[in-house]
């Protein structure tokens, strides 16, 4: 008994003393818990002033001018960039020779980031949506999310439309996600349709520039891309929606096509070196590190070294010796190159052949022969040639131009400045000009614009056009900007055979859906034909 | 420890029979051979009457007739019985019993005889321990116990191995054993030198680990530290070790002639780049040990000093570690205070193994120095050293290896304090309190001229130092009680009840910073304030976590009983919680439940000494290798400048509330069965892990775009068996022969697998990104490599042939097809052994002792990345080195990997061979001397062609950060994540396997 009463009593204290508090708070992540409207810092709303928006439209940065999803899906599939394979580099279980070859299947890593970097932008425009947005914040963060809509609709056809954090929803058709953008951007526009004769008053939208942010004209640049494309999407053309969209943007917007007089500083000007020249002028500035002010963009993925990394064209493209051209920080990985028939589509005095491409022997900071010790042909002069001995296994190492566009500035960093154009006026001139063609089935009706664009490029203007003339001229402006794919989709070439590619089959139009999707989301999702 | 412990139980006991009759009065000295024996029991036999020896030894005992026997006893010792025939003073010298030594096993919270032990348990004494060099105390055991595995690939002295127990235990969760140190759990094994060991006892099956719960999900090693015995005078001992290492296998590799002679590009010279890099390493080892006791205090006082050389140049460590171990009795020995505390500061010099993998790669034509190099090249810049510029992935490794510095110094302190208190004969009440202190300072250096991560080729910004700080704290608190009682005549049983509370504090703190002023040589980690990284936004990368609160709260009972002395049963009952889950699924249950039965009680087998039978069934759990992971955290986006203020958005992980434990349920049959000369234990088990933790594919579109997040996702099982014997071959006074077998296999299974079948395990850069060779399938063997078949046959253009496997007609290899129907890929090899045998062999000879110690594993390939990355002659990688092994083909010129790459790696190694003399001198000052000489890793029988056969259990993918070795590179820490269900895959970042001889010197004064 007396054993009894002591066991109790130890046992009391035992439990007396214990604790059992498992609570956990995170201290190293913000949670629920934090007070983020203290100290001038915004959930997402109200005070923050453009703060708000920082968080969704951040998420425009993966992918977009990167070495993965959006660009090299949209890219690496067109008829001019490949990545050759360099022996033992850069064949990575072979995903960029079957995008190159159009044999990519549903469990390639590209194909799987386009997937999720699109929906991590949707999930982040939701959450945001669910905070205290004004009326302009709210329209610009459902525009961008119909935005991220285009890119799944457009790569992979059927997928599902979430619209709040966490909600599921069925995979929805093809149609059915076209309609559920175009509905969102006519109504953070404040029209019912696109007309000639619209009147946007009514838009949540301002008209003001931002360039990292979404007024009317970006808006409208994305539908009238929406409609250009309609007929590849729904099977209905919608060419003229996709004219007076264009049409809106030329006619009533401030924004200019950056031809004389529009120049910057050239930053990749090395000291020492005479040829290179001061300035960047018109279609290179668009494009160059210090691109911020540019006229011509009206909507562009904000890149910058210090807070905004992710664009990273310097390390994708040159070969490592080109570090001592510039100084650059780090060692480039020597993948993407340009494929030798469209490098020779571009006349000898087309300025966009320049701007676009890094060619010929090439020359250190001090304007020295750049030579590459380890050279496999016995000529140790690093000089990117036009011509390419084969996609793999044992492609040259310095074979192929270079992509330049999104040009390199001295001492650049891995993460390089250039904003990426999501929206600009080029590429709205092309887009009237091709829907007026096809509307009236007269390819001549582009001209105009066509020939704007050759005279900033420094060209005599063509007198007539065919639709292979045009989308030539469209792959020349566009090059690098991820438009390749969708434009040869939309002219029916991308069955097409180029250079080691040869597949034709018409369901690779659209990319498989990722398997490991598939796989987790309960027989929800259902994979697309031909895969 | 426990022998002290029970032999104060004992003189207690006959203070308390202590009684004064009127007689003849004998007295004398009992004791051993190392001095008197205080606290030993003279009885006269069939009375009651005896008495116990003083500190010095002495008795004196009344009340003695003639013709009375007197026995004297002592635990541990045999008894001797002397009969009474006029003498007043007899003296006795009692022979230590060796079976009676080993017949107390500590197990969880409290010790038990080695008979009722009825779970899977192995207890190795420092005797049995690996000899030679021996740095972290699990290689002590290293092929030692059954089912345990220890791999440190190649040895690198500055990583510990990693340690598995019946293979997976879990797939997210920690799959290391527990460590309980002198019965405190959660201890750091780098906090216990080697030589301070008395004995590591593991529990191995579920029913045994189930006491420590989540902790021993993994397994448990009890470590028992050398400690003073009550009444000893105090005794020095001195162990030192001196020993060289140097490089005992290295993957073949061209020389210059043969590289040039394959079509590599000249560079005019001829070096060995290995020899660049390398060095013999001189280690010496020095552990002094003071120890004694007094009536009430007893003590144990080390000191070790190590000092390590790696045979990776310039890399090492130094280390002073100092052990307390007291004990202090109160109040008629009713309370029991036991005080250990112990700390280690090691300096090490991790070098960067990377020296090692370029030293492989580098293009054997190319000097060392800048001066050399046949044509003008700057060599100031880089330090004077060459480089091939513009090469990826390629670095002058005697440049890296000589001019980076990769350094860190640990700090481990531990103190506990354990109170015992018996409130009466049946009950003691225990409490533990204990803590640990872990800070870890790593920083590296790369310099202004070095080109690998320096910059050194950058006009601008050279030179990069790294600082890493993390500190890790650990608080114990546990209070249990034991009481014990029997019924009748042939019950007895012990309950045991009590409570665990285990919290971790970690943080850590790390930033990079570079730019220096170029062309000083200078140490600028020691002045940072000089980088202009100061000066440029954007430049430093800073970044802190911390974890606190990270709690494990537990409740524990059990019961342990015997029945006629021969049939015994433990049940255990846990019930745990833990904060790394949700508040709705943070508590779990946990029972065991084993019985045991020796059988030659009542078979009475002839010769047989043991015949026992046992079964034990337990459920451990696991928590989530992370805390937080059911939270919804956010993100916070900073404006690019300062007035954009910031904005939260979703979080960078997808949680899940739902998250909760891991079970796994083990069942363990077992048979114990010994002669005079022969001992051998079976055990075969089953163990099924339920709802195991594991990062799943999740549908991105609910998620935010992020497709993986934890969840319980599906079930493994393991079934094996586990075979030890050891037999006297020969046993007299000059001579003894005594040899041990250990075997061990498993086979685990993935039962289910809902995220379906998937391919894992990506090769890497150069060019083989998304070529992964682990096949994970439902209801098959874990670990399956997994690609397509080489013919043998390489055509014109150098391209290896691939077999058409099902013999569809076409050849399907993509890796995008990996797991599509017509895929021709098969089951290249597994990562994980069939078996794996442990032979030790001891010989003694007079003052002459030898063991050899055998081990090997069979049935295991490895896919040998250095040949799938290096071996082809690639036409454009002729300004890398080419592999040279048995397999090397001048004719296969593309990298792809195939079953070629894949090589059986079974082996058989003489791990370990020692020579020992014993001096006994028995002088005034000095006692004995021993004096050793070991070898360690002398030769391996293997097909392999890599440097090392030795299995690979878990992946670290392509990076650095094998063995779970903190890795600073690009700004990022990477402490590694190892993934279990990718076995097999031997990186490019192993280190070279050495060999050591070691002079070992032991003096007891």
């Amino acid at each position: 008994m007396k054993q009894l009463f002591k066991i109790t009593c130890l046992s009391t204290m035992l439990i007396a003393f214990s604790c059992t508090d498992l609570e956990d708070e995170l201290e190293d992540s913000f949670t629920e818990d934090q007070q983020f409207s203290n100290n001038g810092v915004s959930v997402g709303g109200g005070d923050g002033g453009g703060g708000a928006l920082l968080a969704p439209f951040a998420r425009l940065r993966a992918g977009t001018a990167g070495n993965t999803g959006f660009f090299a899906t949209n890219t690496v599939t067109g008829d001019d960039v490949a990545v050759t394979q360099k022996g033992g580099d850069w064949f990575d279980g072979g995903i960029w020779i079957q995008l190159h070859r159009h044999t990519y299947g549903s469990t390639h890593d590209r194909v799987n980031e386009l997937w999720n970097d699109a929906y991590a932008g949707i999930g982040e425009c939701n959450t945001s949506l669910s905070n205290s947005l004004n009326a302009n914040q709210t329209a610009q963060v459902r525009a961008l999310r119909a935005y991220f809509y285009w890119r799944l609709m457009d790569g992979f056809g059927r997928v599902k439309i979430i619209t709040s954090p966490g909600a599921d929803a069925p995979q929805s058709s093809r149609q059915e996600v076209f309609d559920f953008i175009e509905s969102e951007l006519l109504d953070v526009l404040g029209i019912s349709a696109v007309t000639a004769s619209m009147n946007l008053s009514g838009s949540d939208l301002n008209t003001e520039i931002s360039n990292y942010r979404i007024n009317q004209y970006a808006a409208l640049g994305i539908l009238a891309k929406l409609y250009l494309n309609a007929e590849v999407y729904t099977g209905t053309p919608r060419w003229e929606e996709a004219q007076w969209a264009a049409e809106y943007v030329l006619d009533n917007s401030p924004y200019q096509l950056c031809a004389d007089g529009c120049s910057v500083p050239n930053q990749a000007k090395r000291p020492s070196v005479a040829s290179d020249p001061e300035t960047l002028e018109g279609y290179a500035a668009v494009f160059a590190p210090n691109n911020e002010n540019n006229p011509e963009i009206i909507w562009a993925a904000e890149y910058d070294q210090t807070g905004a990394g992710g664009m990273n064209f310097n390390m994708m493209t040159l070969h490592g010796p080109s570090q001592l051209t510039w100084g650059l920080d780090v060692q480039p990985w020597n993948g993407f190159v340009v494929l030798e028939e469209f490098y020779n589509s571009f006349e000898d005095d087309d300025l966009r052949k320049e701007a676009n491409f890094l060619q010929g022997p090439q020359t250190d900071f001090n304007g020295d022969p750049l030579l590459d010790y380890a050279a496999d042909d016995g000529d140790l002069v690093i000089d990117y040639k036009p011509n390419i001995n084969e996609l793999e296994p044992n492609a040259w190492r310095d074979g192929g131009v270079r992509m330049k566009k999104f040009s390199f500035a001295l001492f650049q960093r891995q993460d390089m400045n250039n904003d990426y154009p999501i929206v600009r006026l080029g590429d709205v001139h092309l887009i009237r000009a091709e829907a007026m063609a096809r509307a009236q089935a007269d390819w001549n009706m582009a001209l105009p614009d066509v020939n704007a664009l050759r005279d900033r490029a420094g060209l005599d203007p063509l007198a007539s056009l065919t639709a292979d003339s045009f989308l030539a001229e469209r792959g020349k402006e566009m090059f690098q900007e991820s438009s390749r794919r969708i434009d040869l989709i939309r002219f029916g070439k991308y069955e097409d055979t180029w250079w080691e590619k040869t597949d034709s089959d018409p369901n690779k139009r659209i990319f498989p859906i990722p398997q490991a999707q598939i796989d987790a989301s309960n027989g929800s999702l259902t994979q697309n034909p031909g895969y | 420890m426990k022998i002290t412990f029970l032999k104060n139980l004992l003189m207690l006991g006959a203070f308390l029979c202590f009684g004064i009759i009127q007689a003849q009065e004998v007295s004398g000295t009992v004791s051993d051979a190392s001095g008197p024996l205080p606290g030993a029991s003279v009885v006269i036999k069939g009375t009651t009457n005896g008495t116990q020896t003083d500190f010095d030894g002495n008795y004196t005992l009344s009340d003695v007739q003639d013709g009375d026997i007197l026995s004297f006893s002592y635990i541990g010792y045999k008894g001797q019985d002397v009969t009474v025939s006029g003498q007043s003073t007899i003296d006795v010298v009692l022979e230590e019993d060796a079976q009676a030594l080993e017949e107390v096993v500590i197990v969880g919270y409290g010790s038990q005889q080695k008979k009722e032990i009825t779970t899977a348990v192995t207890s190795v004494s420092s005797e049995d321990f690996n000899q030679g060099t021996v740095n972290d105390p699990t290689q002590l055991l290293q092929g030692k116990v059954a089912g345990l595995t220890i791999v440190n690939k190649g040895g690198d002295p500055n990583t510990n191995g990693t340690v598995r127990l019946r293979g997976i235990s879990t797939i997210g969760g920690n799959q290391e054993p527990l460590v309980v140190i002198d019965g405190v759990l959660g201890g750091s094994l780098n906090n216990v030198d080697p030589n301070d060991i008395e004995n590591i006892t593991v529990l191995k099956d579920g029913s045994a680990a189930a006491i420590y719960g989540t902790r021993g999900s993994a397994g448990v090693i009890l470590i028992t530290t050398k400690s003073g015995k009550v009444g000893q005078p105090m005794q020095l001992t001195y162990n030192g070790q001196f020993a060289t290492s140097s490089i005992a296998n290295q993957i073949d590799i061209m020389n210059a002639d043969e590289f040039l002679a394959a079509g590599g590009n000249d560079l005019g010279s001829d070096t060995d780049w290995i020899d660049e890099v390398t060095q013999t390493g001189y280690s010496h080892v020095h552990n002094i040990a003071a120890v004694g006791g007094t009536n009430d205090v007893s003590y144990r006082v080390s000191g070790n000093f190590r000092k390590l050389d790696g045979i990776l140049y310039n890399t090492g460590f130094k280390q002073l570690n100092a052990r307390t171990n007291l004990t202090a009795r109160l109040f008629d020995d009713k309370l029991k205070i036991d005080f250990n505390s112990a700390l280690t500061r090691r300096d090490s010099k991790y070098g960067l193994n990377e020296a090692l993998r370029y030293a492989i790669t580098y293009n054997p034509t190319a000097p060392v120095f800048g001066k050399d190099a046949p044509f003008p090249f700057s060599s100031g810049q880089y330090g004077g050293f060459f480089e091939t510029l513009g090469l990826f992935d390629s670095f002058n490794p005697a440049s890296i290896a000589r001019q980076s510095e990769n350094d860190g110094t640990t700090n481990t302190i531990n103190y506990s304090m354990n109170f015992n208190y018996r409130l009466t004969d049946n009950l003691a009440a225990n409490v533990n309190f204990a803590t640990q202190n872990i800070k870890n300072n790593r920083s590296q250096y790369y310099p202004t001229t070095a080109l690998y991560l320096g910059n050194a080729v950058s006009p601008t910004t050279r030179g990069l130092a790294n600082f890493l700080t993390q500190e890790t704290k650990f608080d114990l608190f546990e209070g249990f009680a034991t009481y014990n009682n029997t019924i009748g005549d042939n019950i007895s049983f012990t309950l045991t009840g009590g409570y665990s509370f285990q919290e971790t504090d970690f943080n850590n703190v790390f930033f990079q910073l570079g730019d220096f002023p170029p062309g000083i040589q200078f140490d600028f980690r020691n002045n940072i304030e000089s980088s202009q990284d100061l000066t440029e936004a954007g430049r430093i990368v800073a970044n802190s976590d911390r974890r606190d609160g990270d709690r494990i709260v537990a409740f524990f009972g059990r019961l342990n009983a015997t029945f006629d002395d021969a049939i015994y049963l433990n049940a255990s009952l846990r019930r745990e919680g833990s904060s790394r889950f949700g508040s709705e699924n943070q508590w779990g249950l946990f029972p065991a439940v084993a019985v045991g039965a020796d059988l030659n009680k009542y078979l009475d087998l002839n010769n047989v000494n043991l015949l026992k039978a046992r079964l034990g069934y337990g459920v451990t759990g696991a928590i989530p290798p992370e805390v937080g992971l059911f939270a919804t955290t956010y993100a916070l986006n900073p404006g690019t400048s300062g007035q954009d203020g910031s904005s939260t958005g979703q979080g960078n992980r997808a949680p899940n509330a739902d998250l909760k434990w891991e079970e796994k349920a083990e069942l363990n049959f077992g048979i114990e069965f010994a002669t005079e000369r022969l001992s051998a234990t079976l055990d075969l088990y089953t163990r099924n892990i339920d709802d195991f933790i594991s990062l799943v594919n999740v549908d991105a579109a609910l998620f935010g775009g992020i497709s993986q997040r934890y969840e319980n996702a599906g079930q493994l099982k393991t079934n094996g068996l586990e075979f030890t014997a050891n037999y006297d071959a020969v046993k007299n006074d000059k001579f003894s022969y005594n040899t041990g077998l250990i075997f061990s296999t498993y086979k685990t299974t993935l039962e289910k697998n809902p995220q379906g079948d998937q391919v894992i395990a990506n090769l890497g850069a150069p060019g083989q990104n998304n070529t992964s060779v682990i096949l994970v399938r439902e209801g098959e063997e874990v670990g399956q490599i997994w690609g397509p078949v080489f013919t043998g046959e390489v055509n014109e253009a150098g391209t290896p042939q691939l077999e058409d496997v099902n013999g569809d007609g076409t050849v399907v290899t993509d890796q995008g097809k990996a797991l599509d129907d017509d895929v021709d890929f098969a089951v290249l090899g597994k990562g994980l052994p069939d078996f794996e045998l442990g032979w030790t062999n001891q010989i003694t000879f007079g003052n002459w002792d030898v063991n050899a110690f055998f081990r090997g594993a069979f049935g295991h390939s490895l896919v040998n990345t250095f040949r799938a990355f290096y071996e082809p002659i690639i036409g454009s990688q002729s300004s890398y080195n080419f592999m040279n092994t048995k397999y090397a083909r001048s004719d296969i010129k593309t990298a792809q990997f195939s079953s070629y790459y894949v090589e059986k790696a079974d082996f058989f190694r003489l791990d370990n061979l020692s020579v020992g003399y014993n001096w006994n001198i028995d002088s005034d000052h000095v006692k004995d001397i021993r004096l050793s000489l070991s070898g360690q890793n002398l030769f391996t029988i293997t097909g392999y062609s890599g440097t090392d056969p030795e299995p690979v259990l878990q992946d670290f993918g392509d990076n650095n950060s094998a063995n779970g070795e903190i890795v600073i590179t690009d700004g990022a820490v990477d402490t590694g994540t190892a993934n279990p269900l990718a076995p097999g895959i031997d990186r490019r970042n192993s280190y070279f396997t050495q060999r050591t001889f070691t002079l070992g010197l032991n003096i007891n004064f």
